[in-house]
Order: C-alpha cells, then sequence, then structure tokens
C-alpha cells in the first residue's frame, strides 16, 4: 500500500507539488495524469527517494520513505522515465547486479534473472552491452529489473515509451496480474487511452495540485471518457 | 561554402553562451597554471639556449639540431593527434546521428569535421609552442620577419598533418571498429613516446660527461631527413632566425602539400564516410563469460564487480591509467640513474633523497586518486538512480568506493616507493618508515577524494576524466598534496629531532616530538573523516 500525506516540494521558491495526498490501495492500479510540467515526475521521485518532500509524509507499505529509506525501498519496484543504466553491462549482469543489491540470493536472483529475461522477450540479448540496446529494450529491461525482487509496490514514470505494440499489449496484460496478485501499481503517464484502459483510479494534476480523482466507473460514465474529462480539468 | 558557416555560427552561440561570469570565474585558475607554465617554458628555453650558444659554432648546430627535433616532433605528435581526433569527431562524436538525419551533404559534413579536427588536434601546440619560438627569436636577435614565418609555417604544418591524419583515420575506420583503432593508436602513441625518452635517455652519457659528449650525442639524432615534413618546416624557417629571407622552395614545398594532402582526405573522405557510417556497429557483445560471470558478490562487493567489469570493457578509462604508468616507468627509471656516488659524503644525503621521493609519490598519489577515487561517485553517471533507488545504504556505497580506490591506489605508491627506494639503496628503518607513511597517506587522500568526489559528484560527463579536470579535482588535488607536504614536514621534522639528539632528548623535545607525531596523525584522521562523513551525508541529501 501507498500513502502519500500532503507533500509538497518547491524549487528555488516555486512550488512544483503542493500538498499533495493520495491512496493506492493493495491490489490497485493508480494513474495520475497532468499536462507537461504539472509535477507528476516530481511526484515519483520523491515516492521513490530520489527527491526529498519539503513537507508531509510518504508511505511505502508503512515505511517512511524519508525516515526509512532502506526497507522503504526494499519493498518498492521503480521503472523511471529516461531510461539510463550501466551502457557497459550485458543485460543479464545488470538484472545479476540489481538483484544483489536487493540482497537476493545467488540461484534465486539467476533463476528470476532467466524468468524476467524471458517473460520480458530480451532472453535473446541476455549477453549483449545495454550500450547497443534500442528504447524499447532498455524499457522492458527496465521492468525486469524493476520486478526482480518481488516488490509491493510498483512505480512507472511513462511506462509504455519506446515499446511496439507486442510489448505495449504484454506489459498491460503483466501490470493487471501483478495487481490482481496484490501489488500497489502507481504510473505517471500522459497516455490517456492506456491510463482508462488499466487503472482503477485516476488522479488528475495541475500545477502541482490533485485537482480531482475519480475511479474508472466515473470515467467510463463521461462520454469522451478520460480524455474529455482530462481536457475539462486541465482547461 | 555550403553549410558551413551555419555550423560556425552554432559553435560560437554554443561557445559564447557557456562564457558566463560564473565560468570566467571558474578558469582563473587554470588560466594562471597556463601562464605559470608559459614562463617557465619561456625561462627555461632561454637559458638553454643561452647556455648552448656559449659552445660557439658547435653550439649553433646543437641548437638547430634541437628546432629540427621540435619540428620533428611537432609533425608525429600531430599527425597521430589528428588520426585519433579524426577518429573521435567523424565516427564517434554524439552530434553524428543529428547530422546525418538531416538533409546535408556528405560534403558539408566533412568540411565541418575537418575544421573541428584541425582546432581540436592543434589547439594544445598552438598554446605551449610560443614560449619556445620567442625564446629561440630573443637569443638570435631574429627581426620581425621570423615572427611572421613561424606561426605561417606552423598553419601550414598543421594542415599537412590534419590532412594526413584525416586521410589515415577514414582508410582506419574502414578496415577496423573507430573506437578500436582510437584506443590503440592511443596506446601506440604513448609507446612510441616512451621508446623516444629510453633512447634519448640512454644514449646522453649522464654522471662525469663533458658538454661536448652530451653536444655530440644528441647530435648522432638525426630527424632531418629531406622527406619529413618537420625538415621543410626547418629549412623554410631556419635562414629567418640568422635574419635571411624566408627558402620559398621549401615554403611552396609546404604550401603545396599541405593542400595536396587536404584535398586527398576531402576524397577519401566523400568516398568512404558514408560506407565507413553504415558500418559502424553500436555495439557488441560482451567479452568472455568465464569464471568473473559465476562469481555472486553482494552489498558494497556487488558494486566492486560491477565496477571492474565496467573499468574492463570501457577501453576509454584505460588512456589515463596508461599515461600514469609511462610517468611511472619514466619516474623509477629517473631515480635508478641518480649519481649517488658524485655526492657521496654530504650529510644527510640518503634521508633528504627519501624525502623528495616521498614528495613525488605523494604528487602520484595526488594525482592517481584525483582519477581513480575522486571519479568514482561520478562514475555512476546518470544510472546513479539504480543505487539510488534501491535499498541501499549511502554510507557504505561510500565506504566502497575508497576500499576499490584505496587498494589499488595504496599497492601502486606502495610499490613505487619500495623500488626507488631499492634504487637508493635505502633499506632497514627508513624503507619501512617511508613505506608506513605512505600507506596512512594512502588510506587518507583515498578517504579525501571518495569523500570530495561525493561532495561534488557529476554525473553527466562525455568522458569520466573530465570530472578530475573540474574545480572540485582541481580543489582536490590541492588539499591532498597540502596534506602530503604536511605530512612530510611533520614527520621529517620528528625524524630529524630523534636522529640528531639520538637518546639524550630533553623532556621538552620528547613532548614537541609527541605533539608533531600526534598533529600528523589527526591531521591524516581528519582528512579521511570529515569528507567521508560529509560526502555520505551530501549523497543522502542529493535529489536527482
Amino acid at each position: 500500500m501507498i500513502v502519500i500525506e500532503n507533500i509538497s516540494k518547491s524549487y528555488r521558491g516555486i512550488p512544483v507539488v503542493r500538498d499533495l495526498s493520495l491512496t493506492v490501495a493493495r491490489g490497485e492500479i493508480f494513474g495520475l495524469v497532468g499536462p507537461n510540467g504539472a509535477g507528476k515526475t516530481t511526484t515519483i521521485r520523491m515516492m521513490t527517494g530520489l527527491a526529498r518532500p519539503d513537507s508531509g509524509l510518504i508511505r511505502i507499505s508503512g515505511n517512511d520513505i524519508v525516515k526509512e529509506p532502506v526497507q522503504a525501498k526494499s519493498v518498492l519496484g521503480y521503472v523511471p522515465d529516461k531510461p539510463f543504466l550501466y551502457e557497459k553491462l550485458t543485460a543479464r549482469e545488470f538484472l545479476i547486479f540489481t538483484a544483489s543489491l536487493y540482497g537476493m540470493a545467488k540461484q534465486e536472483s539467476a533463476r528470476e534473472a532467466d524468468h524476467l529475461l524471458m517473460l520480458f522477450g530480451i532472453s535473446d540479448a541476455q549477453h549483449d552491452l545495454i550500450e547497443g540496446f534500442s528504447q524499447g529494450m532498455r524499457q522492458r529491461l527496465l521492468f525486469a529489473a524493476a520486478l526482480i525482487h518481488h516488490p509491493r509496490a510498483l512505480l512507472i514514470d511513462e511506462p509504455f515509451v519506446g515499446l511496439d505494440p507486442f510489448g505495449v499489449r504484454m506489459l498491460k496484460g503483466l501490470i493487471r496480474d501483478l495487481a490482481n496478485s496484490g501489488m500497489s501499481v502507481f504510473l505517471a503517464t500522459h497516455s490517456l487511452h492506456i491510463a482508462e484502459d488499466l487503472c482503477h483510479k485516476v488522479g488528475f494534476i495541475k500545477k502541482g495540485s490533485l485537482a480531482a480523482l475519480r475511479n474508472s466507473a466515473e470515467i467510463h460514465s463521461v462520454e469522451g471518457g478520460l480524455e474529455e474529462l482530462f481536457m475539462r480539468i486541465s482547461r | 561554402m555550403g553549410m558551413l558557416p551555419l555550423f560556425l555560427r552554432q559553435r560560437y552561440l554554443s561557445i559564447r553562451n557557456s562564457f558566463t561570469r560564473r565560468s570566467a570565474l571558474r578558469r582563473l585558475p587554470f588560466i594562471a597554471i597556463g601562464i605559470g607554465f608559459w614562463l617557465l617554458l619561456y625561462l627555461g628555453s632561454r637559458g638553454t639556449l643561452l647556455f648552448v650558444r656559449t659552445l660557439g659554432p658547435f653550439g649553433d648546430a646543437l641548437a638547430e639540431r634541437l628546432l629540427a627535433m621540435i619540428f620533428f616532433s611537432l609533425t608525429g605528435f600531430l599527425a597521430l593527434s589528428n588520426i585519433i581526433t579524426g577518429l573521435s569527431s567523424f565516427y564517434l562524436s554524439r552530434e553524428i546521428p543529428f547530422l546525418l538525419s538531416k538533409p546535408l551533404l556528405t560534403r558539408d559534413i566533412i568540411r565541418l569535421k575537418t575544421l573541428e579536427t584541425i582546432l581540436n588536434s592543434s589547439w594544445m601546440v598552438l598554446s605551449f609552442v610560443p614560449p619556445v619560438f620567442i625564446a629561440y627569436g630573443e637569443v638570435y636577435g631574429a627581426t620581425a620577419v621570423y615572427y611572421c614565418s613561424v606561426p605561417a609555417a606552423l598553419v601550414l604544418l598543421i594542415l599537412l598533418t590534419a590532412g594526413l591524419g584525416i586521410s589515415l583515420a577514414h582508410l582506419l575506420a574502414r578496415l577496423f571498429p573507430a573506437r578500436r583503432s582510437r584506443d590503440f593508436l592511443f596506446g601506440l602513441g604513448l609507446m612510441l613516446f616512451l621508446a623516444a625518452y629510453f633512447v634519448m635517455k640512454s644514449s646522453i652519457p649522464s654522471g662525469s660527461a663533458g658538454p661536448e659528449d652530451i653536444v655530440s650525442s644528441f647530435m648522432r639524432f638525426s630527424t632531418d631527413s629531406p622527406l619529413l615534413p618537420g625538415t621543410w618546416v626547418l629549412l623554410a624557417v631556419l635562414p629567418t632566425l640568422k635574419q635571411k629571407s624566408p627558402d620559398l622552395f621549401y615554403a611552396a614545398v609546404l604550401v603545396s602539400n599541405s593542400l595536396f594532402l587536404l584535398l586527398l582526405s576531402s576524397l577519401i573522405g566523400t568516398g568512404l564516410y558514408m560506407q565507413n557510417i553504415g558500418r559502424l556497429q553500436p555495439a557488441g557483445r560482451a567479452g568472455g563469460q568465464g569464471f568473473l560471470s559465476r562469481l555472486y558478490l553482494q552489498g558494497r562487493y556487488a558494486l566492486l564487480y560491477k565496477d571492474l567489469r565496467i573499468f574492463v570493457r570501457d577501453t576509454g578509462q584505460w588512456s589515463q591509467l596508461f599515461i600514469i604508468l609511462a610517468l611511472v616507468l619514466v619516474y623509477v627509471y629517473n631515480f635508478r640513474t641518480v649519481p649517488l656516488a658524485a655526492f657521496s659524503g654530504a650529510p644527510f644525503l640518503k634521508e633528504i633523497l627519501v624525502l623528495v621521493n616521498l614528495a613525488l609519490a605523494g604528487l602520484v598519489l595526488s594525482a592517481v586518486s584525483a582519477r581513480f577515487v575522486f571519479t568514482s561517485v561520478s562514475l555512476e553517471g546518470q544510472a546513479f538512480w539504480v543505487v539510488r533507488s534501491a535499498p541501499v545504504d549511502l554510507g557504505r556505497f561510500l565506504w566502497s568506493k575508497f576500499f576499490q580506490g584505496c587498494a589499488p591506489v595504496a599497492v601502486l605508491v606502495c610499490l613505487l616507493v619500495f623500488l626507488t627506494n631499492t634504487a637508493l639503496a635505502v633499506t632497514g628503518r627508513l624503507m619501512y618508515l617511508s613505506l608506513a607513511i605512505v600507506l596512512l597517506l594512502c588510506v587518507s587522500v583515498s578517504g579525501l577524494g571518495a569523500g570530495l568526489g561525493a561532495l561534488f559528484p557529476r554525473f553527466t560527463y562525455e568522458n569520466i576524466a573530465s570530472v578530475s579536470m573540474g574545480i572540485g579535482g582541481m580543489t582536490f588535488m590541492i588539499l591532498a598534496f597540502s596534506l602530503v607536504l604536511l605530512t612530510l614536514s611533520g614527520v621529517s621534522w620528528v625524524f630529524y629531532a630523534i636522529t640528531v639528539n639520538g637518546g639524550q632528548m630533553t623532556a621538552a623535545g620528547k613532548i614537541g616530538v609527541a605533539a608533531v607525531t600526534c598533529a600528523v596523525i589527526l591531521a591524516n584522521a581528519a582528512a579521511f573523516y570529515i569528507p567521508m562523513r560529509r560526502g555520505a551525508r551530501a549523497l543522502e541529501a542529493m535529489e536527482l
């Protein structure tokens, strides 16, 4: 479960996130949508511990990300929007390295790496250096690395960047399966049709504040769906 | 001219926008160092030439031979530099995909990259050779003709070597992968430098040899073959040094060859460039998957294992290691040739030599740590989010960076001190003491490097070596070498006090010795502990 209570964040005196509160329950897929510069990436960065909120509280499975960062991060999986990776490692080495950072045992990490490489369709390229990977392959590898330690919460910033239609379909099915197994999934995206298709709940962020919160049924009841709602709220 | 002016304007705007008051202030120390180097080079060259001229006609011949050697070396350096820079500019630059995606003629890209290669490969020569030529002009009382003809000849030499180097770069990229070729050539250049150094050093007599022996050994080096461009420059310029008109025949040879080689590079480029670009592979498979791939290390050892693998694969990181190893070789070799017998009988000679040796080893330690310890946090690059979002204690992360930097640096510097001490016939107490001091310095300087590296990290860079040359790296170098000097001053005072007084030291003397020893240990402990602690806190507070 992810709990965000009244978080705010400013950069050089300019507020980027203001008094934001939301909850992602166990087994729920939550989408955060908003125009460019609304504060989506800053929110997700604060949730991963890459940025520190000026005020407020973020709990991941009961652990405060600021006060108990190691415990909170150990149950968190994160897929960033920019796929910066260790270019001179192979895909398999990167997964094994990530597993070792989470303290996984050797056999388990090897087994999980094999499984995820296969699942994300990159097992043929597992011994290739990451520097030669396309953006789609990097995105697949990022997902594999985020899932290797069986996190309880998954944070995804722009999940479908660079993926081909096969990848998008596979990933949508996977995210649903993960949520069905009890994982809390939080995704920040511009892809409204995917958010509408996947999310149980969608938050609309505007100038750093949560402008509206709608569940799946409320979104589908509006003619024009999420896109129409987005236009109305963001205007 | 095609699109060239457009690109030049883009370059101009980039340079103009990067010049702010802050950036100018940050460059001031480097400008001061550059001016200091110019002055030293000028004074050194002038002093050498004034001495050489006292040797009469023999001295003039020697000065000419020195000038021939300078032009010969410049030609070799510029040619190699142009091949390496050409491979980088034409084939490895990040700008290439952007340029290729635009509706540009290959000819325009080649012109732009040729100009870029010429400037990037020759700026160092243009910056550092003037003091030598000014010294020549002053000592020989040359006229304005000399001061005009030397820059003109140098520009022609630069164009000539650029034409040659770029042509070879295109041919090499046709035959081998561009990155491998560049790294190989860098190594080759270094080997050639070392070979030239050792050949010269072994040919020049030392010890009791007279000036005429040294001069005749210099005269044996033949670098003035009429087929070499360096000789053309020499023969074109030399008359102007003696207040005569420049030799127009050799000036014409220079002009025609420069234009021909530039044209040749353009023709080869037009023919091969797009084919070579098409053959570029973004990456290959990783090397051997043997014993190392079966290792599984956790926590801080996982970071060490990851960094080792990346270092082994990233050949671009080796270049500075090779430079350092070359300098270490020169350093050890020089200590082997110190004429100890000539100074026998001087008081504390061995101790002074050990102290000088330790100061030099401290300089090597500071330089090596700047490159390999200070940069260790920045080495994570933009992938630092992987560690930062994982359940890793950043204090332990920094300790792992300290260990992986300190261990190789300590082995290298202790070995260096052991070898040079052995060459100086130092044994027993003095050997153990110098090894203990250098080990203490390795630990404290590595802690200082890892800590300051965490306080001044730079995760975005083209080449990791540039991080150690930044303001943080320079601050580290200055602090590290200050610590070395402080430690050596304290230790040598204690050593002197104990040795001179023997067992007859007064109570005040004993207190002084104990106080200075404690101060040295405390200074080293503080240099280690404070930056490590602050660095870990800075990493925890850092926002990505």
